[in-house]
């Protein structure tokens, strides 16, 4: 038997805090009214509808919702890929117009320089800051180290697996320590083993490097394992539904999972999405 | 397992025969220009021709022709390559550029570089800069548009990847955007290629005073036939192996694949 993470004089609780004016005030990421359009062949899609969130310094939200709701487009308008059609983003009170290095992306997609080894696309980074080479190729083999991949430290990208680039690309980012991490379901392309070695690899570093997080996944027990806060997105066009306090103690462990506290927290969440996918769906048939 | 064995024999009978090929090609054209049916004057015998090279060889006269040809076809490759990788980069990743200069380039592209020679005359006479100039007109069209197209196919992603780890804009564009269109580019230098030696023989005829297809061209004034089939012979050689050595070389450069 594990011990338990949870005592029992601390209640499990779960509260709906939207809008987080404590957290706000410190905010480091603050979301405002934002909507993002596209212009696709069947006319405009509205991809992420009026979302304002507020995320605090040194906080991990995670962001969950159904297939195709705007959890990338939401992420990627943090990183200031997207161009508003309505709102702002706000890092540390400046708004986002284009990428900035201090602010580090996973992508949903390894996105690895394909003709770069696997040390030189780590080291790509704080090259392109204008660090020496030498410093970028030795902060490159630490985190290849990290990722556990020294043996593949000059492999190309293609003859890596799925879930290895994808451990290069979440290096990568942490090459240039950001002080925010974008990730976009990063683990998702991991097997089970891996992937809890890498969360418990994320917990560990984030204690380490005290960045901001904002995590997208699929895997509600992702969610509440990693996060102080989840955020549950309804089906398109993108609202957040509830923002959901995840108040387990910490340092967690991927033992938490078995905790009945944490079970009836996922069963909330999990009702809730559940009923927002069904209804995704439904509007899908009839769109089609 | 005797299908197997059929497909070998096969496959040995078609290796054989392929090198038979040209010997017998050669023969058969040797016996017929002997035979009496044709006019030697105009359809001489291999051995005619062969003699003639070999003439031409010893004369000396080869190897500055063959000097000159490569010369303007290197020269106006590099150049028209050159032009058409960098100005390829900046119409495919800046709108404004390329709304200032593709609809010009795209009227230009479609005219045969051949049609240039009139005017090309005119404003270089018979220098080599009026050869230069059509050579590199033919190539940079070429390799302009395979860059151009290039550039907009790289994947998005990598240039967001590059983007958010902040890469400077120069190293974005010689990178980045490069590496990302080369295997598209390195395809449009392939045909660059062929198509400098079609310029060439268009600048050559148009007047010079050294080079293969000059060489040609001055032995067809004289009815030396032979001489005229060795030219020929020499430029096709020379064309399959600027083909074969470039498609070597591009392998190696999309070297991470
Ligand atoms: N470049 C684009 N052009 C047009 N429509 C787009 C574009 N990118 C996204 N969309 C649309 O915006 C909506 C949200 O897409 P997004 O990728 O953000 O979803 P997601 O929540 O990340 O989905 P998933 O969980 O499957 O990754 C979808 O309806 C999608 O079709
Ligand atoms: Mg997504």
């Amino acid at each position: 038997m594990t011990p338990s993470l949870l005592r029992p004089d601390q209640p499990l609780r779960l509260v709906d805090t939207y809008p987080p004016s404590a957290a706000a005030r410190q905010a480091i990421i603050r979301v405002e009214d934002l909507s993002i359009v596209f212009d696709a062949p069947s006319g405009q899609v509205i991809a992420v509808d009026r979302v304002s969130l507020a995320v605090a310094q040194g906080e991990f939200v995670s962001i969950v919702g159904p297939s195709g709701c705007g959890k990338s487009t939401l992420l990627n308008a943090m990183a200031g890929l997207e161009r508003p059609f309505g709102g702002q983003v706000l890092m540390a009170g400046e708004a986002m117009r284009k990428p900035r290095p201090e602010i580090g992306m996973v992508f949903q997609q390894p996105h690895l320089f394909p003709w770069k080894s696997v040390r030189r696309n780590i080291a790509h980074g704080p090259r392109a800051l204008g660090k020496p080479k030498a410093e970028a190729l030795r902060i490159a083999d630490g985190l290849i180290e990290m990722i556990g991949l020294t043996r593949f430290a000059s492999a190309y990208p293609h003859t890596l697996s799925g879930g290895m680039q994808q451990r290069v690309a979440i290096a990568r980012a942490l090459a240039n320590q950001p002080s925010v991490l974008l990730m976009d379901e990063p683990f998702g392309a991991l097997d089970a083993q891996t992937r809890a070695v890498m969360q418990d690899n994320l917990l560990e570093l984030r204690e380490r490097i005290n960045a901001t997080i904002v995590f997208v996944t699929h895997d509600i027990d992702e969610a509440i394992l990693l996060s102080d806060r989840v955020l549950i997105m309804s089906a398109g066009p993108g609202r957040i539904l509830r923002d959901l306090q995840v108040s387990l103690p910490r340092p967690r462990t991927s033992a938490i999972v078995a905790e009945a506290a944490y079970l009836a927290l996922k069963r909330d969440c999990l009702d809730l999405i559940r009923s927002e996918g069904r209804r995704a769906f439904e509007q899908m048939e009839i769109k089609t | 397992m005797s299908v197997g064995r059929r497909s070998s024999a096969t496959e040995r009978l078609s290796v054989l025969v392929a090198v038979l090929s040209v010997p017998a090609f050669t023969g058969m054209w040797e016996l017929v220009a002997r035979s009496g049916i044709v006019n030697t004057v105009l359809f001489p015998p291999p051995s005619t021709v062969a003699v003639a090279v070999l003439e031409w060889i010893r004369s000396g006269q080869f190897f500055a022709d063959l000097m000159a040809s490569l010369a303007r076809v290197a020269a106006g490759f590099a150049i028209g390559a050159a032009g058409g990788i960098v100005l390829g980069i900046l119409t495919g990743r800046f709108r404004l550029v390329s709304s200032l200069l593709s609809p010009l380039f795209h009227i230009l592209r479609p005219i045969p570089p051949i049609a240039f020679v009139p005017i090309v005359i005119l404003w270089f006479g018979l220098s080599e800069t009026g050869k230069l100039f059509l050579v590199v007109w033919g190539v940079f069209f070429t390799v302009w548009l395979a860059t151009h197209i290039g550039v907009q196919k790289v994947d998005r992603g990598l240039i967001r990847a590059a983007q958010m780890l902040g890469t400077p804009q120069p190293q974005m564009l010689s990178e980045i955007v490069l590496l990302g269109a080369l295997p598209y580019i390195t395809v449009g230098l392939r045909t660059a290629v062929s198509i400098s030696f079609y310029t060439l023989v268009a600048a050559e005829l148009a007047g010079a005073f050294a080079g293969i297809v000059y060489r040609i061209e001055i032995a067809q004034q004289n009815m030396q036939t032979g001489q005229v089939m060795g030219g020929l012979a020499a430029l096709g050689l020379l064309s399959f192996v600027a083909d074969r050595s470039f498609a070597i070389l591009a392998e190696r450069a999309v070297w991470w694949r």
